[in-house]
């Protein structure tokens, strides 16, 4: 239902801030705008609430332009950054606020209040000052303040962003379960992959003004299409092991210091140059077996003790790879032989960055 | 240089706000100790107050042994970097750094030399010629560590040196402070409200909430035996589930039972223990589901939501009669809402009294 | 972030706020044109009705008045009355007494400003209620405690001397130096002088090396504000001092002859002259100055 074609948009003689951005929302959707700072996506969502006016492209709601149109008049809710409540007034003033300013009738404006105030359980709440509310009290007020005027879309630009991670992950749940209820089409823009990715029916990765890749979070997480995507989404970060590529009929021959016999890879066909294998930390098997075991070796040089699980920082061919274990596998100093499971790996090209597709497969083979 | 710090019953009001209630701990020589806790736990209090900036109200720090507690903060031996840098803005790079060694008195030739050594390390050689206000949120930490590095002192502080950062950045910088510490040996004291940075950092942690201690102990013992359900639940990603159940005494032994599940818990209990209405805790990654039922999985339940997170899933699912969060790795059978069946293992040191808040001990 | 190049056009709404603007201009300045245009304007203009707006005949008269007491006499005689005798003095004295004491006043103010306001701003000193009590005194009408000033003074033996100035014009410029540069203060974080604490410093020296550097621009605006406050002050120099002390205000005022009344025309020209100091103290300093003025105003 949010249509953005071609928008693009430049502050000065610098680079464009957007270069001819296309994206389309669907009803009922949960989008996120995932990018680390810089990278646009606060433009957009200005740019979506009419704040700014972009150089080229075009804006529609529902099939209607609405470039033209103020940011009263676009059918938007938005919830900004550390919430803004309007703090010298009550929860129910801060509520109807939208409604007053529309001139909604007064009948309309209490019912309105009542139905909100049940779906966000913030009943109790009416006639306490907005001072006075915690953390996820206020994140319901901000949203319900969005939402009251019926927007055919919802934005929330990092609203979470200057809490702290306890309460982030709190919050997170209860704004989803609110958007799953209401069936109401959310855009979030946020710089934080994990947030982005337990939230989202879909993500939209933002680098220099420009979409790197667009998909649900299985998608992003598993078959990202480039460098940036790979390295963006995931915590802890993916590896990258500078490989070897050696075309052949049929496909190509890859070999790096995580799997020194060379595998053959059919249906590739990578350029020349400089490849990189991309392999996440929970791909990597790590065994003890000293002596006889089949695997790399690699020296453990520090420790993460996540508490389900630990991740191993091993020493390989002159710098760190991440392996996720099972607690207590091994300590400091210890030597493990790693085998990794290739069929989740990417091969990607170091020039461009993009990950080699096959004609038709995209996974390598083990 | 590094030395013993240790605390004891260090209180601190403002106004009517207790900000410290008693806190005391003792970080040893060379370790590396977390203060986690939300906002407002008092983690910035406390290390202020070690600094000397607060003046507690009660209670006593020292530093091997040597009482500091009325001391005027350059002359305690520690060091402090604060949450937000801190940066002189109208000094350069370099004379931030030098700014220890110069109010120490120490000679151009030596304060060249250890600012030129302490920016190696960092990385932030090439912006000691700038101010910092040309410089991006990393390379104003990096900065203000050197700062706080500059002079050798034998307990270095660091409020929240992460958390002004974007994620990627914060990831990045984790591994570089382990690797600092390594190198440099000395004590460090760190807060964050990140209990995974936590974790991953320390030697040690004290949970602080509400300017009291939680619970102090490694992360394995911390993640593994929490002490009370604050910790159990502030802890760990998703937090533990605490399970609503009935504690009986049987012909089998002891058991609990909710709507729908009735589980053995293996003996002995430990002392304290009481019957009746208790909280089961069990994380997330402890339950095992599949799609249909089993030895391992007999409980009939439903999932009802799914996030997923890439290395993990987690599964919002009911059983119980109550709402319990599973995680489990990519590509498991069990990845979508429905129908599904769970298995738990109850263990003794997760049973939690629910009036006061602490698990049975 | 609202677009203003996208702001819809409005050409009579543009005419209307230029059009106030102007008007406001124009009162704001006529004081001054007048002030300048009177000072160039010879005996018989200085208050003709209709008022002469630029001079026909402008001359130096005024000015050699001013500066010069052979030409005061001169112009006696040719007025045919005697002049009252303050004025045949020279006004170089009343430059000199007011240069001393508007700038000696002035630095005191800062100073002991800029000290009470860290206290107050660092260290709570006074709890909430200091600083409204420190700006409370400037809520009472100077006229109100005249009287009780001249007394003390008059007890202390300070009238009339260079001394009591200062600490009277010191005395009531504090609550304003004070209260700005508190607000200066405020504005640097705390942290700061915490950092410099920790890292070696005591805590005055921390004060002095981390935040005063950031405050220099509020500093400088402030001590131009109470020059500016000082140097025009007329109530207070009149009933304490009683001729040997003479400010720039009072000679302006002297201007004033039993034949002739107000010499509006020399009143004028010193007017002039004396917005000079000022405007030279604003110019050198002005590239500090805007900072200075707007710093305290955006709270982030």
């Amino acid at each position: 239902m949010l249509e953005l074609d071609s928008i693009t948009k430049r502050f000065g003689e610098a680079a464009p801030a957007l270069d001819a951005l296309s994206l389309r929302l669907a009803r009922g959707e949960f989008l996120s705008l995932l990018g680390p700072s810089g990278c646009g996506k606060s433009t957009t969502l200005a740019i979506i609430a009419g704040f700014l006016d972009p150089d080229a492209g075009r804006i529609r709601v529902d099939g209607r332009d609405v470039g033209e149109l103020p940011p009263r008049r676009r059918g938007l809710g938005l919830v900004f950054q550390d919430y803004a409540l309007f703090t010298s007034l009550s929860v129910r003033a801060n509520l109807a606020f939208g409604l007053e300013a529309q001139g909604v009738p007064r009948a309309e404006r209490r019912r309105r209040l009542e139905e909100l105030a049940r779906r966000l359980d913030l009943g109790g709440l009416l006639g306490r000052s907005a001072r006075s509310l915690n953390m996820s009290e206020m994140q319901r007020v901000a949203v319900g303040r969005a939402l009251i005027t019926r927007p055919a879309l919802l934005l929330l630009d990092e609203p979470m962003s200057n809490l702290d991670a306890h309460l982030r992950q709190r919050l997170r749940t209860e704004l989803k379960q609110i958007q799953a209820e209401l069936g109401q089409t959310v855009l979030y823009v946020t710089h934080d992959q994990a947030e982005a990715m337990s939230m989202s029916d879909r993500i939209a990765v933002m680098r220099g003004g420009r979409l790197q890749q667009v998909g649900t979070p299985e998608e992003i997480y598993h078959r990202p299409v480039n460098r940036f995507v790979a390295e963006f989404i995931g915590d802890p970060p993916i590896n990258l092991v500078p490989c070897t590529v050696r075309p052949g009929t049929g496909g190509a021959a890859v070999s790096s210091p995580l799997s020194p016999a060379s595998s053959f890879q059919p249906g590739l066909s990578p350029m020349q140059g400089e490849h990189l294998l991309a392999l996440r930390a929970h791909d990597i098997r790590a065994v003890r077996a000293p002596g006889g075991a089949a695997g790399v070796p690699a020296k453990v040089r520090f420790v993460e003790n996540l508490g389900a699980q630990h991740v191993l920082h091993v020493e390989l061919a002159g710098s760190l790879v991440r392996v996720v274990t099972t607690p207590g596998l091994a300590a400091e100093g210890d030597t493990l032989h790693l085998t990794a499971d290739l069929a989740q790996a990417h091969l990607i090209e170091a020039a461009t960055g993009e990950v080699v597709r096959a004609s038709g497969r995209r996974e390598l083979a083990a | 240089m590094t030395a013993a710090l240790s605390v004891s019953g260090l209180v601190k009001r403002f106004g009517s706000v207790e900000a410290l209630g008693g806190v005391s701990f003792t970080a040893g020589e060379g370790e590396f100790f977390t203060i986690v806790g939300p906002t407002n736990a008092g983690k910035s209090t406390l290390l202020k107050t070690i600094a000397g900036l607060h003046a507690p109200d009660a209670g006593k720090v020292a530093i091997d042994g040597r009482d500091i507690t009325d001391l005027e903060p350059r002359r305690r031996g520690v060091s402090l970097l604060f949450q937000n840098a801190a940066l002189f803005p109208n000094l350069t790079g370099f004379e931030n750094i030098a700014f220890p060694l110069r109010a120490a008195g120490t000679g151009t030739a030596e304060i060249e030399r250890r600012v030129g050594e302490v920016a190696g390390k960092l990385g932030v050689g090439h912006l000691l010629g700038r101010h910092p206000r040309t410089y991006s949120g990393g390379e104003q930490q990096r900065v203000a560590i050197g700062r706080a590095l500059a002079r050798r002192v034998p307990v270095v502080m660091l409020d929240e040196p992460l958390t002004n950062l974007d994620a990627r950045t914060r990831i990045a910088l984790r591994i570089e402070f382990k690797a600092l510490h390594r190198e440099l040996g000395q004590t460090i004291l760190y807060v964050t409200h990140d209990q995974v940075e936590a974790m991953s950092l320390s030697d040690r942690i004290l949970v602080l909430s509400g300017g009291r201690v939680e619970q102090i102990g490694t992360a394995d013992e911390v993640y593994r035996r929490p002490a009370t359900r604050f910790v159990a639940e502030f802890i760990g990603s998703p937090p533990m589930n605490i399970l609503e159940v009935e504690l009986e005494d049987t012909a089998e032994g002891q058991v609990v039972r909710a709507p729908g599940l009735t589980l053995r818990v293996p003996g002995p209990l430990p002392p304290g223990g009481k019957r009746g209405r208790i909280g089961l805790g069990v994380r997330p990654e402890e339950v095992a589901v599949a799609p249909e039922p089993g030895d391992a999985t007999p409980i009939a339940g439903e999932v009802f939501w799914v996030e997923h997170l890439g290395d993990r899933s987690i599964l919002d699912s009911r059983l119980g009669g109550q709402t319990v969060k599973v995680a489990v790795p990519p590509r498991h059978p069990v990845s979508g809402v429905g129908r599904a069946f769970f298995g738990l293992a109850p263990r003794p040191e997760h049973l939690l009294d629910l009036s006061s808040g602490r698990f049975f001990r | 972030m609202p677009d203003l190049a996208a702001a819809r056009r409005r050409p009579a709404l543009t005419l209307l706020k230029r059009t106030a603007v102007l008007v406001a201009m124009a009162i704001s300045f006529f004081p001054i044109f007048w002030l300048f245009s009177t000072s160039f304007k010879p005996v018989d203009e200085w208050a003709s009705w209709p008022p002469v707006w630029v001079s026909r005949h402008p001359t130096l008269q005024n000015y050699r008045i001013v500066f010069f007491p052979e030409a005061a006499r001169t112009f006696a005689e040719a007025q045919k009355g005697s002049l009252d005798y303050k004025v045949s003095g020279s006004a170089w004295r009343a430059f000199g007494d007011s240069a001393l004491i508007a700038t000696a006043s002035t630095a005191l103010s800062v100073l002991f400003g800029t000290l009470a306001a860290w206290s107050i701003a660092r260290y709570r000193t006074g709890g909430a209620s200091l600083p409204l009590q420190f700006l409370s005194v400037r809520m009472f009408p100077p006229i109100a405690v005249v009287v009780p000033i001249v007394a003390m003074f008059s007890v202390l033996r300070l009238s009339d001397t260079y001394l009591g100035m200062i600490l009277a014009y010191t005395a009531f410029t504090l609550p304003f130096s004070v209260w700005m540069i508190r607000s200066f203060i405020e504005d640097v974080p705390a942290e700061l002088e915490g950092a410099a604490m920790v890292h070696g410093l005591g805590r005055f020296r921390a004060f002095l090396h981390a935040t005063m550097p950031l405050i220099w621009g509020g500093l400088l605006a402030t001590a131009l504000f109470i020059f500016i406050l000082n140097w025009s002050e007329f109530l207070f120099a009149l009933v304490l001092t009683s001729g040997k002390v003479i400010t720039v205000t009072l000679q302006v005022a002297n201007y004033v002859s039993a034949s002739s009344g107000k010499l509006y025309g020399v009143q004028a020209a010193m007017g002039a002259i004396s917005t000079l100091p000022v405007v030279l103290m604003g110019y050198l300093i002005q590239r500090h100055l805007v900072r200075g003025l707007t710093f305290g105003a955006v709270k982030r």
